[in-house]
């Protein structure tokens, strides 16, 4: 598989390489959407010129991004397209990696449960074959490679393209099974942007699977390892954060990032939903709401892991797509990590019910935005309601999406282990209704 | 100049009365009498300050009473260069105005106060408390043109119209500041300790308008309002074209007196104290004198409306003095010794050009570097085993 990964490899960076070249470049560096408040790369260079003379990078207003960003731009601020080419390409054969991995845990893992006759007699066709599994790794890296949101992304030079990447190497390295590798990736990317913190449970979830530790709340390995695997996260993110502050002698980096992540002073528009609720609300109730939105993204975690307990991938991805809808500052390079996942769960397609209407209102919202931010900024034509219609629609696309995603797993799920045709108790078909 | 000509003949008849008048005394006494009142006014020069406060379009009539004495005074010699005209807002172009480019003061369209030759100085949002007490006092910013200044001197008599939305010691600005009679008062105490006015007229048409004279305390104030304390001025009469009210009473029987007055007149303050009595204005006018020095039986009408030049025409020739060009500007000598002046350098201008900021670049600190690579390795060999050391080695 290594030769079409490397055609596939060369194509991107190809396009890339086009895009930087043309005159595109600034019209997509200057989009909102591939790059905001958050991720700006315009303000590494800012924070490193105030570097230079000598003042602290967080006294201005723009620059968020962590010490360890200003030590890999120090050295590799002319080279920066070639870093967001390469970041690019890390993150796909990552991912490319990960899922091939992934692919030979579910086929074991559905071979046993035939062998175990947990399943039904009749759910031939829903079982996964090799054949169909083959090219998905592929498909995932290809998604991801050439996706239009992660070459907007990767020519807008934002700084979600790394952070892409260190989850990619998390998710590669959780499903390798390495609980230590796993730990030090989601230290390092939730010490860039705060909610990777809620990828903890189904990674802990993916490596207890794997050590087959029944997740009993009585039973002792189980509490041990989550011991183990949290005071590894926690020691490294503590050491992580203890080495930036060793980079500027200060601890102004901590409320500059996190603060700012957290409490959400920039209202300058992007593709999330936070900033029109707080462009529009009064100082009183700011506090109030910002904790409700934040609360938001963290709180779907814990049904989640006690719906999905048992299939913890999915559950990352599920994870992934609810954070980037729900941050902060979300940008499309967001939306393009959880969309490389699309091909893994292919096999779902016919239990999917709304596909082609998602498809169609994320398409076209995509090509939505940009008109609507020229007639409200250039034109004056529209203004802030229009732009925001956009994406609250956009939002709704990606939840619906992510919502019905889910409702095919667990249907497919149930299928699996009480057969295709549902019969009720007097013998007439039955139809399975998500309640 | 047409204010001089009637001035000039009658200085001329009053002279000639006077030569001839010596054989009639009683005659002379009369002529005599009217002589020294010509010349006891005491001013040279007239200005006018006309203020409106209020802006909206439902505010029209306030507009049209400013721009009604404008006409007036304009019409009777005062020019644009001493008027000091301030409406706080537009009516003439408002997009609600349905014959744009007029503001009307009689109903049925009959007279338009805002011709061609309307020279508005302070309009829209300039006309606030602070440009107007800048404006009397001459507090004013270098930057200010002339014709937003008065420049009056001791010999000027000022004429100071107000209208607007009024209550009891107030005036309201625009709808959102105030100004008080205290105020007031102080500005043109201000004024003439400054010697910025001769004599001071001072006509308020809002409600209870007279509680805005009642604080003056500076010698040579006349004062009129349009009612009394407690008392509403109210609006005259509406145009159903226009769909506003188009004047106050008080102003449009002002301006209906005013429009008898020529240059010539010898009309008297008294006759305008009777303008407008209560049964055609409702609320009562009121008036004050008593810090006015002259009677105001002797204060003619356009002591302060009109700009009435006295002229005096004589037939004898003035010869100026013909050694005025012979006269030879010498330098005196001790001029001539000094050094040329010449430019010193201030600033060391060529070591500041010429000289770059250095560049200090920001080098990450070693701990730092250290730390983190040891980290790395660390990570590295935790992962992949120590074996692999022989690799490196």
């Amino acid at each position: 598989m290594a030769a079409p990964l490397v055609l596939v490899v060369l194509a991107a960076v190809t396009v890339r390489a086009a895009l930087y070249r043309s005159s595109l470049a600034v019209f997509i560096a200057e989009r909102v959407e591939g790059s905001n408040a958050g991720v700006l790369s315009v303000s590494v260079v800012e924070g490193l010129a105030l570097l230079d003379l000598g003042v602290s990078p967080y006294s201005g207003a723009i620059f968020h991004e962590t010490p360890l960003i200003i030590y890999l731009f120090h050295f590799l601020i002319e080279y920066a397209e070639l870093v967001f080419m390469i970041t690019d390409v890390l993150t796909a054969v990552a991912l490319y990696l990960a899922i091939q991995d992934f692919n030979k845990v579910v086929f074991k893992k559905q071979k046993l449960l035939i062998e175990l006759d947990k399943y039904a007699p009749d759910v031939a066709e829903l079982i996964q074959t090799p054949m169909e599994m083959h090219y998905i790794p592929l498909k995932v890296a290809l998604f991801y490679l050439l996706n239009p949101y992660t070459v907007m992304s990767c020519v807008a030079k934002s700084t979600c393209a790394i952070n892409n990447s260190v989850i990619a190497f998390f998710i590669l390295a959780t499903i390798k099974g390495s609980a230590f590798l796993s730990a030090v990736f989601l230290a390092l990317a939730t010490y860039q942007s705060l909610y990777p913190l809620t990828l903890f449970p189904p990674a802990l979830l993916y490596l207890l699977q794997r050590q087959f530790i029944p997740i009993k709340l009585k039973s002792k390995s189980f509490w041990l390892y989550t011991m183990q695997y949290a005071s590894l996260y926690l020691c490294s993110l503590v050491v992580i954060i203890c080495l930036s502050f060793f980079l500027l002698s200060s601890w102004d980096f901590i409320p500059s990032v996190y603060g700012f992540i957290l409490s959400v002073p920039d209202l300058t528009p992007n593709i999330g939903l936070f900033w029109y609720f707080f462009a529009e609300m009064f100082e009183h109730f700011s506090l109030f709401f910002v904790c409700v939105f934040q609360i938001n993204v963290f709180f779907y975690t814990i049904p989640l892991a006690i719906k999905l307990k048992e299939h913890p991938v999915f559950f990352m991805f599920v994870q992934l797509a609810i954070i980037s809808i729900f941050k902060s500052y979300p940008t499309v390079g967001d939306v393009a990590l959880y969309m490389a996942f699309l091909p893994v769960w292919s096999h779902l397609y016919r239990f999917l019910r709304n596909i082609f209407i998602l498809s169609c209102v994320l398409i076209f919202c995509s090509f939505l935005f940009p008109v609507l931010w020229h007639l409200w900024i250039y034109a004056g034509s529209a203004n802030s309601n229009f732009y925001y219609a956009i994406t609250l629609t956009f939002n709704i696309g990606q939840i619906l999406l992510i919502s019905d995603y889910f409702y095919a797993f667990l249907r497919r799920e149930y299928y699996l282990t009480h057969g295709l045709h549902l019969t009720r108790q007097d013998g007439t078909e039955a139809m399975l209704v998500l309640k | 100049m047409a204010a001089a000509v009637p001035g000039a003949s009658r200085a001329r008849a009053a002279a000639v009365l006077l030569l001839l008048g010596c054989c009639v005394p009683a005659l002379a006494e009369g002529l005599q009498d009217q002589a020294e009142q010509f010349f006891r006014s005491g001013h040279t020069n007239n200005w006018a300050v006309l203020v409106c406060t209020s802006r909206f379009w439902f505010n029209y009539r306030h507009v049209a009473n400013t721009l009604s004495v404008y006409r007036s005074v304009k019409r009777l010699g005062i020019p644009d260069s001493h008027i000091v005209l301030m409406l706080a807002d537009d009516m003439a172009c408002n997009p609600r105005n349905p014959k744009p480019a007029t503001v009307f003061s009689h109903k049925n369209m009959e007279l338009n106060v805002y011709g061609d030759d309307v020279e508005v100085d302070y309009r829209s949002y300039e006309v606030t408390v602070e440009n107007f007490l800048r404006v009397l006092t001459g507090r004013i910013p270098p930057s200010t043109p002339r014709s937003k200044r008065l420049l009056s001197d001791d010999r000027s008599n000022i004429l100071i119209y107000m209208t607007g939305h009024g209550g009891n010691g107030f005036l309201k600005f625009q709808d959102s500041e105030e100004i008080t009679n205290v105020e007031l008062a102080d500005a043109f105490e201000q004024m003439w300790q400054k010697r910025r006015y001769n004599e001071l007229l001072f006509i308020i048409d809002t409600c209870q308008g007279a509680s805005m004279y009642e604080r003056f305390y500076s010698p040579n104030i006349m004062a009129l309002a349009s009612s009394q304390v407690g008392e509403d001025s109210l609006s005259h009469q509406p145009d159903l074209g226009i769909g506003v009210h188009l004047m106050d009473r008080y102003t449009f029987y002002v301006l209906e007196f005013l429009e008898e007055i020529h240059p010539a007149s010898q009309t008297n303050m008294n006759d305008l104290f009777q303008v407008c009595p209560k049964s055609l204005c409702v609320s009562t006018p009121g008036h004050r004198t008593d810090l006015f020095q002259r009677d105001p039986q002797n204060v003619l009408i356009t002591d302060f409306f009109g700009s009435v030049r006295k002229v005096e025409i004589t037939t004898e020739t003035v010869s100026l003095d013909r050694d005025v060009a012979g006269f030879e500007s010498k330098l005196p000598e001790e001029e001539l010794a000094t050094e040329p002046l010449k430019y010193a350098e201030q600033l060391p201008v060529a070591q500041i050009i010429h000289q770059k900021p250095k560049q200090k670049d920001w080098h990450p600190p070693g701990g730092f570097i250290l730390g983190l690579w040891a980290l790395i390795i660390m990570v590295f060999f935790k992962t992949y085993g120590i074996k692999h050391m022989k690799h490196v080695f």
